[in-house]
């Protein structure tokens, strides 16, 4: 012992080699963990197939004789005025192009949307023309147009191609002409809690960098051949650099915007988070305003946020407009906000969690993390269950228990060990879940909360399970993981008279998941009925009236002969009986309100045929609607043609041989500059489940303009044993420090002994 | 002392050794399970694809499958074969390359798309060239000649791929071929229907 402790210093310093080897190596072993797993989470994040929506911005873009290669044209000046009326906003927008090469050329301008904006008017100012759009038939609208095409006239043609995507076509378009397109479109504003909000997706003029897309563009082997035929291919150098695109021009587009506001109830606080703007209050109901800065670099959307001075009671609001023979109205009900809210009734939650073997990786741990995080918030008065479903199903408990603590460790326990696995059969799990033992028991309500990707086929018999057994229940779906099937799962919310919960990524999860449960907390008004004062010639919209849950307004459209006596609105606030009459002469008249009722009523003939998937007659009554309001709808279209030829005969429209088809969001910054867009593009999609519905919506138009979206097609496998080959090389490293330096010790120590 | 120090050194050192050992074993491990799983899949839908043929019905090829055999593709050039199933979920091309969905089926009218995975089914993409032929034989048994026009490399969201177009294939796989990294871009064989073929 004390022989030992007499040679210290010998001891030592082996030992600091040793360990400090040994901290470095662990510390590698860790860098290399953590390397793996972020290699693994990044994968996750670009296997989604969200994009097909990319669109963020109208860009004028000139077919060129390469398939799939495309010039914009310069965007020289854009004009917004927004209107915005109660829950409607009327935008006009006007933008100038020009046409910057020595041909004739087609363009097709393309403009992402909200989707429930209802596209009316085009105008197309070519040289000192004025072209006013006509709605035709989607199929005789091409026709007119190609026509017009072939015939050397110009002629613009608006079509919808998703229903938050429009494009408009311009044929034949001279050297050097200026183009001036205005387009009118209607929406409702988007409401979230007591916010209201607006967005233009501004346009960002689109940079002319052939040298960094050439390499990477869609083919190789074409190599720097033409950039399109607007200039012939010798002159390809001309148009890095064209003439009429001054450098700065590429950054900076000036737009000018008006916006007017009529909130329909007193209002709080007016902001812009992403722009300077020049505000003036009218009234405690009014406002307009202008971007304080004339020039704005169009990089960011603009956003209008306004919100409600407090109010403790539901308010309606009513507003009216006459169209020949009719009347048509829409009618307004904002829920309380504030704090003053009506005691809610205790519900019973039940939880249905898919864990099959599409939810596996980030999908599944964010549906566990969002089910966990709504287990620790059931109230103790609640009861709840929880259901989970592969091709296999548990329902926990056998009826739904009281929210207390052992209940719920065992659910916890439950959830946190489920693991991904198998194959989605949805039908038993939605039916067990809307097996309700107490039908009539009006004391809570019940709430059916269901997390999935939707990866399934058989929605015709989903819908019909929902409608025919949804009784007391309410549904309201959760989407998990970047791409879900969030069109199958907004429809079956609105079947399921609840709503849809997008969740793309983990650090959404406590945000969406807080948003939804602040609706589920607060059921502020069920069984909403309208009763009209003339029911049978009424047409409303939406039919049946969706509860109206805390955040959401309810917005109604009718049409009537004529605009008199009274509507009875009836409800339910917290078990109290709601009533409200309301004088339907009194509104106020307001343009615009006969288009809302047009595209809501489409909007419903969309959805119908999908659940019933009577398409053919649906199809014949909204071509007959979207004709009569004079919309584009997926069945019609806006077109426009000059009669008087403009092109000289035997000139040729380079776009003659082209493909109709265009890349949506054809954005080189986006898709080659900056990867950081691109995920902030990704994000903000997110925001908005019903958008990204739509866009998942397996509408066959959307296939035409930027091909189909292919999926991941790449394993892990590569990646994995790489850095496994790594590991181990590693650990033989190691392994050879280490006998070196027992080797060494050993020697020393040998040494030292002699 | 100096024993206790010797052995606490020893047991870091093994700790750290194993660790490596462990976790490029697993890595590693996990790498050639994906690829067996490839593989054996295709054998096991092989036989769920004979079943089909028989009777014209899908067959799954085990019972909890999401997905099941749609087509088969075969590279005589190669004296390659293999499976397509009726979807492009991850889970799907994991065992064979998948039919993607709004395009129609092989056979169909337009343009039909199959995809597959870069490091199994279809790494042998790279090795098609221009005018080799491709045999698909869609459920009702009937086979289809294809020849091949032209191999791209697109982008997966711009692929300007159009399912209406004229009656055809494309065959999809991700790119480059060697990467690890999975990235937005897809190496695209389209083919045309043989007219040569009878």
């Amino acid at each position: 012992m004390s022989y030992r402790s007499q040679r210290p210093s010998v001891a030592e310093s082996p030992r600091g080699w040793s360990h400090s080897l040994v901290l470095f190596s662990t510390f590698v072993c860790l860098v290399l963990l953590f390397i793996a797993s972020f290699i693994q989470h990044a994968h996750a994040d670009t296997g989604g197939l969200v994009k097909l929506n990319d669109v963020e911005s109208g860009a004028l873009l000139f077919n060129s004789k390469e398939p799939g290669k495309y010039v914009p044209a310069p965007l020289l000046a854009t004009d917004v005025k927004i209107d915005v009326t109660g829950p409607i906003a009327r935008t006009r927008v006007t933008q100038q192009f020009i046409n910057p090469g020595d041909g004739w050329v087609e363009g097709k301008y393309v403009f992402p949307l909200p989707e429930n904006s209802a596209v009316d008017t085009l105008k197309m100012v070519i040289g000192d023309k004025v072209i006013e759009g006509k709605i035709k038939e989607k199929e005789e609208a091409r026709r007119v147009y190609e026509e017009a095409r072939a015939q050397g006239q110009k002629a613009s043609l608006v079509e919808q191609q998703r229903p938050n995507v429009f494009t408009n076509s311009v044929a034949n378009i001279g050297p050097k002409e200026t183009i001036v397109v205005q387009i009118e479109y209607q929406q409702t504003v988007r409401r979230d809690g007591d916010t209201f909000s607006l967005r233009f997706p501004m346009v960002v003029a689109p940079r002319y960098t052939p040298k960094t897309a050439e390499p990477q563009l869609v083919d190789f082997q074409s190599g720097g051949e033409g950039w399109g035929t607007v200039l012939p291919p010798e002159r390809n150098d001309d148009l890095e650099q064209p003439p009429v695109l001054h450098p700065d021009m590429g950054k900076i587009n000036p737009v000018s915007l008006t916006v007017t506001l009529d909130a329909g109830f007193p209002l709080g606080d007016i902001t812009s988070p992403h722009h300077k703007i020049a505000l003036k209050r009218d009234g405690e109901r009014k406002a307009s305003l202008t971007l304080a800065e004339e020039l704005v670099p169009a990089n960011r959307d603009f956003e209008m946020v306004w919100k409600p001075a407090a109010t403790s009671a539901p308010t309606a609001a009513l507003f009216r407009e006459r169209i020949g023979n009719e009347d048509y109205l829409l009618v307004m009900l904002t829920p309380p906000s504030g704090s003053v809210q009506p005691e809610a009734k205790p519900r019973e939650a039940i939880f249905v969690i898919d864990n099959s073997g599409s939810m596996s990786g980030p999908s599944m741990d964010q549906a566990k993390e969002s089910l966990l995080w709504a287990l620790n918030r059931l109230n103790p008065g609640d009861t709840f269950n929880v259901i989970r479903f592969d091709d296999t199903l548990t329902v926990l408990f056998p009826d739904a228990v009281p929210a207390h603590g052992e209940n719920l460790a065992v659910a916890k326990k439950f959830v946190k060990n489920l693991e991904a696995n198998g194959g989605t059969e949805m039908l038993p799990a939605l039916r067990a879940s809307l097996v309700d033992r107490k039908v009539s028991d009006d004391t809570r309500v019940r709430q059916v909360v269901f997390l999935t990707d939707g990866a399934i086929s058989n929605e015709r018999e989903l819908f019909h399970e929902i409608t025919s057994n949804l009784g007391r229940s309410r549904l309201f779906t959760v989407g998990i993981g970047s791409a879900p099937n969030s069109y199958f799962m907004t429809r079956a919310s609105e079947a399921g008279r609840g709503t849809f919960t997008h969740i793309g990524s983990e650090d959404q999860v406590t945000e969406r998941m807080s948003e939804l449960f602040d609706k589920l907390r607060n059921p502020v008004m069920t069984d909403i009925t309208a009763t009209w004062p003339d029911g049978r010639t009424t047409e409303s919209w939406p039919n049946p009236v969706p509860d109206l849950y805390k955040g959401e307004p309810i917005v109604l459209s009718a049409r009537m002969p004529e605009a008199k006596g009274t509507l009875t609105l009836r409800g339910e606030v917290a078990g109290q009986p709601w009533e409200v009459h309301m004088p339907v002469a009194a509104g106020e008249t307001r343009p615009g309100i006969g288009k809302l009722w047009a595209r809501r009523k489409i909007e419903q003939l969309e959805a119908d045929a999908q659940i019933a998937g009577n398409w053919e007659q649906n199809d014949a009554e909204i071509t007959r609607v979207a004709l009569e309001h004079h919309l584009v709808s997926r069945r019609t279209s806006l077109v426009a043609v000059d009669v008087t030829p403009s092109r000289p005969d035997g000139e040729k429209l380079t776009s003659k041989n082209m493909p109709v088809n265009l890349p949506d969001g054809w954005d080189y910054e986006k898709v080659f500059g900056e990867p950081a867009i691109q995920r902030a593009k990704q994000a903000s999609f997110g925001a908005s489940g019903a958008m990204l519905a739509m866009a998942a919506a397996p509408a066959a138009e959307a296939d035409a303009s930027a091909g189909l979206a292919l999926p991941q097609t790449a394993t892990d496998a590569p990646a994995l044993i790489h850095g496994g080959m790594l590991a181990l090389l590693l650990a033989a490293m190691l392994s050879a420090l280490w006998w070196l330096q027992r080797h060494w010790t050993s020697s020393a120590w040998a040494r030292r002994q002699q | 002392m100096k024993a206790l120090m010797a052995r606490k050194a020893a047991v870091l050192w093994a700790a750290a050794i194993l660790l490596c050992v462990g976790l490029g074993t697993w890595q590693v491990g996990q790498g050639l399970y994906i690829m067996a799983k490839a593989e054996l899949a295709q054998v096991l839908l092989e036989r769920a694809w004979t079943k089909t043929l028989e009777d014209g019905r899908p067959h799954k090829a085990w019972s909890w499958a999401d997905t099941w055999p749609v087509a088969k593709i075969e590279f005589p050039s190669l004296g390659e074969s293999r499976i397509v199933l009726s979807n492009t979920s991850g889970e799907a091309l994991a065992f064979g390359p998948g039919h993607l969905l709004g395009s129609p089926l092989p056979g169909g009218n337009g343009t039909s798309v199959i995809a597959g995975h870069r490091d199994t089914h279809f790494s042998l993409l790279r090795d098609l060239k221009n005018d080799d032929i491709v045999i698909v034989t869609s459920i009702d048994g009937i086979g289809r000649e294809y020849k091949i026009r032209e191999s791209k490399i697109v982008l997966a969201d711009n692929s300007n791929i159009d399912p209406r177009a004229a009656a055809g294939l494309v065959l999809v796989t991700c790119y480059p071929f060697d990467a690890r990294e999975r990235g937005p871009l897809r190496y695209a064989v389209f083919a045309n229907e043989n007219p040569d073929a009878i």
